[in-house]
């Protein structure tokens, strides 16, 4: 019973450590190359049908790209990094920010 | 009245016009190469020329797709042909890009209704931009039976202000194309440049007073 008890334990702790976090994340990935918005088009195509996604800004003075994340679904930084190449830019950095969405558009 | 001096025209020398004109409307489509799953439909006009070309990127490297031209005078010209286009070289800097592409097609020109004959294209184009500043290289060549013809093309442009992404963009810009085998003929066009989202159009004149319209779309 013991032994039950601590495998239950150990799988609901796993379980609880791979899932996404409930609640909405911001996403702040910086890409070299993003001078025109007409040629960058693409990263909102991309972006916008992944389903953890719920809304993409692009800042071209800042040079990035946020994403908001639904609550409870997350995008990977392979799929991030590998959108924005799919785009034909570069991706340089993808960090997860604490800061809203709209927080983060603001600057 | 320009009907009229057409119609008096050698052979030789309508074929030569009609394929410079051809050649000057292919040069004004800029983005042979788009992202990754997307469609480009540009199309334009510049005299009696109008432009059609429809590609899709099957990666952010290349692109294939239908060109289709027709010139209007006596004779409606038309060329069909298919295309394919590389993007060679990209330069992802900071607050720039920089681009090589290259590309070659393959088709029909002629006569509406009088037979046409094979015809191949080649192009070769480099550009650099910021946000501010927009500058472009285009060498084309064409071969056909009755056409073998090279236009160079250069254009600079500057962005009287740096627009956001989801904001209009606008770009003032100076184009100056040289077709080979004809007379001296060095073209001078300027232009203004608008986008906004997927949408891109040009308005422009030849200082001869032929105007230039432009229009893409991604999707």
């Amino acid at each position: 019973m013991k032994i039950l008890s601590i495998i239950s334990l150990v799988i609901l702790s796993a379980s609880l450590a791979h899932a996404a976090p409930d609640r909405v994340a911001t996403v702040k990935a910086t890409v070299n190359g993003m001078v025109c918005s007409f040629c960058a088009q693409g990263i909102l195509a991309h972006f916008k049908k992944h389903p953890a996604v719920s809304d993409v800004h692009v800042d071209l003075t800042r040079k990035l790209v946020l994403l908001e994340e639904r609550k409870g679904k997350s995008i990977t930084d392979k799929e991030i990094t590998e959108y924005i190449k799919k785009s034909g830019f570069e991706p340089v950095k993808v960090e997860r920010v604490k800061e809203s969405f709209d927080e983060a558009k603001g600057g | 009245m320009q009907s009229h001096l057409f119609s008096q025209l050698t052979q030789t020398k309508k074929l030569k016009i009609i394929s410079t004109s051809i050649l000057l409307a292919a040069s004004a489509a800029a983005h042979p190469v788009a992202f990754e799953g997307a469609y480009q439909l540009m199309f334009g006009t510049a005299g009696d020329v109008q432009n059609f070309e429809l590609y899709r990127s099957y990666s952010a490297q290349a692109a294939w797709g239908i060109h289709a031209m027709r010139f209007e005078g006596d004779e409606d010209e038309v060329f069909t042909g298919l295309q394919h286009n590389w993007l060679l070289k990209r330069w992802n800097l900071p607050s720039a890009q920089a681009n090589v592409y290259a590309g070659l097609g393959a088709g029909l020109a002629g006569e509406v209704g009088n037979g046409s004959s094979p015809a191949g294209i080649g192009f070769f184009r480099a550009d650099y931009e910021t946000r501010r500043v927009y500058t472009a290289f285009d060498a084309k060549l064409v071969e056909s039976a009755d056409v073998s013809r090279g236009v160079f093309s250069a254009a600079v442009g500057i962005a009287p202000y740096k627009a956001e992404f989801d904001q209009l963009n606008t770009w003032l810009i100076l184009q100056v194309e040289h077709v080979t085998g004809m007379e001296d003929n060095l073209e001078i066009i300027p232009k203004v440049r608008f986008f906004k989202g997927p949408y891109f159009l040009e308005l422009g004149s030849t200082l001869r007073g032929q105007p230039v319209v432009n229009f893409m779309i991604h999707f």
